[in-house]
């Protein structure tokens, strides 16, 4: 092996070489980076809600004529808007609820276990019907789901009971408590009580009304502004108003998604056409959310393409050089009976030296930046595999763009050590 | 001399056009990204009014839950807007030049059946000083008064794209649009307004465009208008429900921005704010310690990461790019120069000086930084275009990421300094050849 001459080459050359090793390093530490990076999106992208996700279509009914203002009415439409949509071909499941997955906020309230005297816990709070949970295809691991009369009586019971403003005691809270049954997903259950038995226990929020769960569905994940993405809350009341339209989520067979998609707009204007209607597939919803994520993604891949591209065409560059520096001397030890063998491995060495000196400073570097991101992104630590990964790429790639150069310099006949001298 | 320099760099950069390309291209791909995010990060930052960067405020009170802070990164944070209760409370000041608390609802309009049929759109309930205090241009008449804030009269403003809507894109001055059931008379038309963020109103997206439609705030009274946007509660109803419970509840939806004209005022309207607080501490609200904040548009648009996380690390993992394209550059072109040492050696040799050979170089390294920079420039003009289509389809905005004169400049500037850093070495290390060696060897 050739590391003596190698060596001694490379300290007579040292800002040729040196730059060879910052490229590799920085290459080293923006490429692990930009891996990570990705990821990590993609970890978070991939995260699942727990719902049939790809099957599940919301539909929002906004009215403006002016009979939608009365709740009985209004009552009596949502109850034909549900028939005429389980009626269209291809519809599985559908429910009035407020819930929508993947927009990226919703709503939330605060409870703690009754008698308990620590904090008030957030958690995210929708309103469905008996069909939501199937709508969504949610999965109920204990307990059980609103039966169609519970929800027909809580809703009456919660609109009476807001219909006027509430005696309050002299603590400024509400005098009279009122009880509502709940579903709460596994993940506030297991905040809630530490044992995580939370079937038939109550909560309290900061009125004082009180919650009993019914039953604990598994999983819930829908992403919000603050950090209560699997802590919810679902409780049985009829969804909508006047302002904000009588939202629908409806579940889909795969095979005829899209004729049910296509279908929905006219059946419903069919059975009352003083609104409008907006419909969406979760799917569509969820892109927008992870749409400067998935962006992200696809960029950084195209920074490590061209990096790795262009830190190759230095090394490409810089063994051309070498050779053609070198063409005599290379001629010369031919002559003196080199094999061709003998002179590929030569400069195939020298780029694998000066390669992993550039990793090892690269090493360095990446943590560097990793610490650096880690700051302003709040991303994630460094693994090791994956800068191991790296070092194998940088290797491979750093040896592939020495290979056409080098095997130019491995043809240099014999005979050029004569001439010229 | 310049000019015979550029000639030799541009026969130079001739004889091995395969290498050329490839050093150009190189460093090209770095200027192009390096810039793009530079642009992106810029479109996000830059002020979207300037002229009123240390007048405008906006105003936050800690009104929120006394056993723990408003949620977010920072638990100093008070919460982002104000409970109705205060929004009007404060705008009871007679200390700023202008003022205004402010809100978006979601409502239907009903055009002219010939029109069309009826559409619901996002409406911004605002005060009279709206207008002139973000300096808005309007195309057709004007906003309303102060006066027609207190009635409050029927009066609305429409955007131009609104006024093509509903009336074809005539003068509609005096003119009628029906909104959730009332009438409102036109009293002007805003001619394009499209600050790059919207400043206004941080809370959901903000790079969205301004509202369409705009009427006086205290129509969220006998409209019972609740807000589009986020509105954030705690603590216990008070036993009060339905509309009139929110409105004296502590859930905080609006938004309040004055116009302090100079430092007195400012000093002035935080007194004022202290003593609202402390006065409504007696009636036992703001149960926390008091924490207003005034905060400039660029200091709120800071507190609120407009920009977001993503452009950061983009702009810094592009310039890392920029960085190892330069490093690449110096090898490519040491190479070069190197190569061509025995030429060298026969000009230094017939009288060129060590200057002569290094400045031809630098010339040279400047002329493939320009290129370089150029071709960087359309690059990042087609990276921008590809983000704005991304954009649009995401959020309806088209011209949102443009490559604008500071980012011009910018590119001209990173062409030129990537040319010289990395020519500086290879061109000393050329004119240092003793031409000696070489000419025995010819």
């Amino acid at each position: 092996m050739e590391f003596g001459p190698i060596l001694r080459a490379i300290r007579r050359n040292k800002v040729r070489y040196g730059l060879i090793v910052a490229e590799v390093a920085l290459t080293l530490a923006v490429v692990a980076n930009c891996v990570h990076m990705i990821r990590e999106a993609r970890r978070e992208m991939a995260i699942p809600s727990g719902f049939d996700d790809a099957n599940l279509i919301r539909v929002t009914s906004t009215p403006f004529a002016e009979a939608f203002r009365e709740d009985t009415y209004r009552d009596n439409e949502r109850q034909r808007d549900l028939e005429a949509l389980r009626r269209i071909p291809g519809v599985i499941a559908a429910s009035n609820s407020n819930f929508l997955p993947w927009q990226g906020g919703g709503s939330s309230t605060e409870t703690r276990p009754l008698g308990s005297r620590g904090e008030m816990l957030r958690n995210q709070m929708y309103s469905v019907d008996e069909a939501t949970l199937a709508t969504l295809d949610a999965r109920l691991i204990e307990g059980r789901n609103f039966t169609k009369e519970q929800v027909r009586s809580d809703a009456e019971r919660l609109r009476a009971l807001f219909a006027t403003n509430r005696p309050v005691g002299t603590d400024g809270k509400p005098r009279d408590k009122f009880t509502q049954d709940v579903v709460v997903s596994q993940a506030f259950a297991k905040l809630l009580f530490a044992d995580g038995k939370a079937l038939g226990k109550l909560l309290e929020d900061s009125d004082g009304d009180q919650y009993q769960i019914i039953g604990v569905i598994d999983r819930f994940y829908n992403p919000y502004g603050w950090p209560i993405h699997e802590y919810v809350m679902f409780f049985a009341n009829n969804a909508g108003s006047f302002d904000f339209g009588v939202p629908y989520l409806v579940r889909a067979d795969p095979a005829r998604r899209g004729a049910v998609t296509a279908a929905i707009e006219k059946a419903l204007l069919a059975v009352n056409n003083g609104r409008n209607l907006r419909v969406r597939s979760i799917t569509e919803i969820k892109e927008q959310f992870q749409s400067s994520s998935s962006l992200l993604v696809r960029i950084l891949s195209l920074v490590i393409f061209l990096l790795i591209f262009v830190t190759s065409l230095g090394i490409v560059g810089l063994t051309t050089f070498s050779v053609a520096e070198r063409t005599r001397q290379i001629g010369t030890r031919r002559a003196l009976g080199a094999q061709k063998g003998d002179i590929l491995r030569y400069f195939l060495l020298e780029n694998w030296i000066v390669t992993t000196m550039g990793l090892t400073l690269g090493v360095v570097m990446t943590y560097a930046l990793n610490v650096l991101l880690v700051s302003t992104l709040g991303a994630v630590k460094m693994p090791v595999g994956l800068v191991l990964l790296g070092i194998a790429l940088l290797w491979l790639a750093g040896l592939a763009a020495t290979f056409f150069p080098a095997l130019r310099g491995a043809r240099v006949a014999p005979a050029i050590a004569t001439r010229n001298v | 001399m310049f000019l015979h320099n550029l000639r030799i760099a541009w026969k130079s950069l001739r004889r091995n056009a395969l290498l050329t390309a490839l050093i150009i291209s190189g460093i090209a791909l770095g200027i192009g990204t390096s810039t793009t995010f530079a642009a992106v990060r810029h479109a996000f930052a830059r002020h979207p009014i300037p002229e009123k960067s240390d007048v405008l405020h906006y105003v936050r009170l800690d009104s929120w839950d006394p056993l723990k802070p408003y949620p977010g990164d920072d638990p100093t944070r008070p919460p982002t807007q104000l409970t109705y209760r205060d929004a009007v409370g404060v705008m009871q000041s007679r200390i700023p030049a202008r003022q205004s608390a402010m809100f978006k609802t979601n409502q239907y309009v009903y055009p002219d059946p010939k029109v069309g049929r009826p559409f619901r759109e996002t409406i911004r309930m605002c005060f009279a000083d709206f207008f002139p205090m973000f300096d808005i241009p309007f195309r057709y008449g004007s906003g309303w008064d102060r006066k027609a804030d207190l009635g409050p009269e029927p009066v609305v403003v429409l955007s131009t794209t609104m006024n093509d809507k509903l009336f074809g894109g005539v003068n509609s001055v005096g003119k009628t649009v029906r909104i959730a059931g009332r009438d409102f008379r036109v009293v002007g038309v805003l001619a394009d307004w499209n600050p790059n963020v919207k400043f206004y109103d941080l809370t959901q997206n903000a790079i969205g465009t301004p509202e369409e439609i705009f009427l006086p705030f205290h129509f969220v009274q006998p409209m019972q208008l609740r807000t589009a946007g986020n509105s954030d509660g705690w603590g216990t109803s008070g036993g009060l429900s339905g509309f009139e419970g929110l409105l004296q509840s502590e859930t905080c939806w609006i938004q309040m921005w004055v116009e302090l004209p100079n430092r007195p005022a400012v000093d002035q309207y935080r007194d004022f704010l202290a003593a609202y607080v402390l006065d409504q501490k007696k009636h036992g609200r703001f149960p926390r310690p008091l924490n207003n904040r005034l905060s400039t548009v660029k200091e709120w648009m800071d507190d609120q990461n407009v920009v977001p996380k993503q452009a950061n690390t983009m702009l810094i993992v592009s310039l890392l790019f920029l960085a190892v394209c330069a490093v690449n550059l110096v090898g490519l072109l040491l190479g070069k120069f190197l190569a061509r040492a025995p030429e060298i050696s026969v000009r230094r040799a017939l009288g060129a000086s060590r200057a002569d050979i290094f400045l031809q170089h630098i010339v040279e390294c400047e002329v493939i930084g320009v290129i370089g920079g150029v071709l960087g420039l359309l690059l990042s003009l087609a990276g921008l275009a590809g983000l704005n289509a991304w954009l649009k389809a995401t959020a309806t905005r088209s011209d949102f990421f443009q490559l604008d004169g500071p980012m011009v400049l910018l590119a001209v500037g990173l062409s030129l300094a990537a040319g010289l850093a990395a020519g500086l070495y290879p061109a000393w290390r050329t004119c240092r050849i003793a031409p000696a060696i070489h000419l025995k060897v010819q």
